[in-house]
C-alpha cells in the first residue's frame, strides 16, 4: 500500500475553542481545542460520559459544533454546505465503537463498501480488499456474514473497512472495548503499523489505560467539555 | 465472478404488504381507466351511429306517408327517405310487445327513416308543415347530447378515481419509504458517514422502489385485464347487451391504458423514494 504524502505541517484535525450542547444547561463539550500533526498517534482518554465519542463525531463530520471550528485538512467544515463535506468523510476512516457492521452483506462486501460509494468498478479494488483482509488475519473469512464472526472477527473487518480507502485520517471509538487483553493488544500492533506504514494520522478514544501505558503515544484526556494533554509521567491512575 | 452484493437487504415483510397495497391500487386504477375508456367509446360509437339520423312519425291519413317520402327526399341536406315496412316496425316494439307479432287489427306507427347532414331535421320539419302535414320529427339531438353528458360524467368520475388513486399510491409508497428508511437508518447513516453522496444513497431507494412499483403496477393492471377479460366473455355468453360493456373491448387502446399502468406505478414509486430519502438526509450534517 502507497503511503499517505503529508507535506504539509497542516494539522489533519483541528478543534478550535469547540462547544456542542443540546440546550441552554446541557453543554456535552464547553471548550475543546485539540490538533493532530500529520502522521501522529494520539489517544483521547477520559472518563465515560465525558463526550469522547461525541467529540469523535464532531472529527468524522456527524455532528456540527454548536460553538468554535472544526478543520479537517486545513478545511473549515462549519461553514461548508451538506455536499462538499462528501469529499472530506472520504479521507477519513471511522472505527465505529459497535462495529456497524451490515448484517446482509459478508467480510468482503463490508470491507469494500467505502470503494463502492466512490462507483469505482470491484474488478479494480477485489485484490485489495482480499488482500486487505488477509493483512488483518481474515482471509479465509471473505464470505462469512458479520452473525458467524467473533467479537475480534468484527472488529479486525471494521478495521480493515476503514482503512481500504487509505485515509489521511483513522478514528477509532473504543476498539479494545468489546474483545481481550490480547485481541486488544494485536489491535493497537495493527494500528501503529498502519500509522507508520501509511502515515496515517491515527485518532484513538479508549479507557483501557493500560494500553495506553504501554503504547507511549500522545495522550489527550477529555473531561469536564475540555481537554488537555497528559504528559508521558503523569499517566498512572483513572482514565 | 463479481462478488458484489446489494447494498440494501432484500425485501422484508413491509415490502410485501406494500407490494399488496401498490398492486391493489394498480388494479383499481387500471380499471377505473377501462371504464372512462369505455364511457368514451360508447359514447362516440351512440352518437356516430344516430348522427344524421332522422326519424319522422306521421299522424293522419295513409296517403300522407308516401307525401312526406317524397317532400323529405327534395329537402335540402336530405340523401334518403324512406318509409319503413309493418315487419320493420313490428321488429322495433319486438322488445315491448314480444316476439308473437302484432294483431293484424292494431295499426302501427307509420314510421319514415332519413338520412342527411346534421340539422337537417329543422328543414324536414318545415317542410312538412308547409305540406300540412301532421308529423313529429326526431333527429336524436336531445338523445345524443344526453348521452354525451352521461357517458363524459362517468369517464370524469373515473378520471377522478385514478387520480385520487394515484395520489393514494404516492403516499402510501412515501409513507412506505420512509418507514423503510427508518428500519434501515443503521445502513443509510453507514453510507452517508462514508462519504456517499446523497443521490448514491437515493438512488439505492429508487431503483429498488421503482422495481416495486413496476412489478406491483403489471400484476395490478393484469389483474385489470383479467377481471374486464371475464366480464366480456360472461356478458357475450349471456347473449345480454349491457348498457356499457359491449364497449370493453379490450382494444391496443386498452392495452395501452394497462401498460401505462405499471410505468406511472414505477415512476410514483421512484419519486416518492426520491423525495424522502433527500428529506431524511437532509436532517443529517
Amino acid at each position: 500500500m502507497p503511503d499517505n504524502d503529508h507535506s504539509r505541517d497542516e494539522p489533519v484535525l483541528r478543534l478550535d475553542r469547540v462547544g456542542l450542547s443540546y440546550g441552554p444547561k446541557s453543554d456535552v463539550l464547553a471548550d475543546v481545542s485539540l490538533s493532530l500533526r500529520p502522521g501522529s498517534m494520539t489517544f483521547l482518554t477520559g472518563p465515560s460520559g465525558a463526550g469522547k465519542s461525541t467529540l469523535l463525531r464532531l472529527a468524522y463530520l456527524a455532528l456540527r459544533p454548536t460553538a468554535g471550528r472544526v478543520s479537517l485538512f486545513g478545511v473549515e467544515t462549519n461553514r461548508l454546505r451538506r455536499r462538499d463535506l462528501a469529499p472530506l468523510r472520504r479521507r477519513i476512516g471511522v472505527v465505529f465503537q459497535e462495529f456497524r457492521l451490515l448484517d446482509h452483506l459478508s467480510a468482503y462486501d463490508n470491507v469494500a463498501l467505502p470503494l463502492r460509494i466512490t462507483g469505482r468498478p470491484e474488478a479494480s479494488y477485489r485484490k485489495d480488499v482480499t488482500d486487505l483482509l488477509g493483512w488483518v488475519g481474515l482471509g479465509d473469512r471473505l464470505d462469512a456474514r458479520p452473525a458467524t464472526l467473533s467479537g475480534g472477527e468484527k472488529q479486525r473487518v471494521a478495521i480493515a473497512r476503514a482503512v481500504v480507502g487509505k485515509p489521511d485520517l483513522l478514528i477509532a471509538d473504543e476498539p479494545t472495548g468489546n474483545v481481550d487483553e490480547e485481541m486488544g493488544e494485536r489491535l493497537y500492533r495493527l494500528f501503529r503499523e498502519l500509522n507508520r506504514r501509511l502515515k496515517t494520522t491515527v485518532l484513538i478514544a479508549t479507557h483501557d489505560m493500560a494500553l495506553v501505558r504501554r503504547a507511549k503515544n500522545d495522550v489527550l484526556r477529555l473531561a469536564e467539555g475540555m481537554v488537555v494533554r497528559v504528559p508521558l509521567d503523569q499517566r498512572e491512575g483513572q482514565p | 465472478m463479481s462478488r458484489a452484493a446489494p447494498l440494501l437487504p432484500r425485501e422484508d415483510a413491509r415490502e410485501a404488504a406494500l407490494f399488496f397495497v401498490v398492486c391493489a391500487l394498480c388494479f383499481l386504477a387500471a380499471f377505473s381507466g377501462l371504464i372512462a375508456r369505455a364511457a368514451y367509446a360508447a359514447a362516440e360509437a351512440w352518437t356516430t351511429e344516430v348522427a344524421g339520423e332522422i326519424t319522422i312519425r306521421v299522424r293522419g291519413p295513409e296517403a300522407d306517408t308516401q307525401r312526406a317520402v317524397d317532400i323529405i327526399a327534395l329537402t335540402k341536406g336530405i340523401t334518403s327517405a324512406r318509409a319503413l315496412t309493418r315487419e320493420e316496425s313490428e321488429e322495433l316494439l319486438k322488445p315491448w310487445l314480444g316476439g308473437a307479432g302484432v294483431p293484424a287489427s292494431l295499426s302501427l306507427p307509420r314510421l319514415i327513416a332519413a338520412g342527411g347532414a346534421a340539422g337537417a331535421g329543422d328543414a324536414v320539419a318545415a317542410a312538412l308543415k308547409k305540406a300540412n302535414i301532421n308529423a313529429t320529427v326526431d333527429d336524436h339531438e336531445t338523445w345524443s347530447a344526453d348521452a354525451r353528458r352521461v357517458t363524459g360524467t362517468i369517464g370524469l368520475v373515473a378520471l377522478c378515481a385514478i387520480a385520487l388513486l394515484g395520489a393514494t399510491g404516492i403516499a402510501v409508497i412515501a409513507f412506505a419509504t420512509h418507514a423503510t428508511m427508518l428500519a434501515r437508518r443503521d445502513i443509510v447513516e453507514l453510507l452517508h458517514l462514508s462519504g456517499a453522496r446523497d443521490d448514491f444513497i437515493a438512488g439505492l431507494f429508487e431503483r429498488r422502489f421503482l422495481m416495486l412499483g413496476v412489478k406491483a403496477g403489471a400484476l395490478g393492471a393484469l389483474l385489470a385485464f383479467g377481471t374486464a377479460a371475464f366480464i366480456l366473455f360472461a356478458v357475450r355468453q349471456t347473449d345480454e347487451q349491457a348498457w356499457l360493456l359491449p364497449q370493453l373491448s379490450l382494444s391496443l387502446a386498452d392495452g395501452l391504458v394497462l401498460g401505462l399502468s405499471p410505468l406511472i406505478a414505477g415512476a410514483a414509486a421512484m419519486f416518492a423514494a426520491n423525495l424522502t430519502v433527500k428529506r431524511s438526509l437532509s436532517d443529517m450534517v
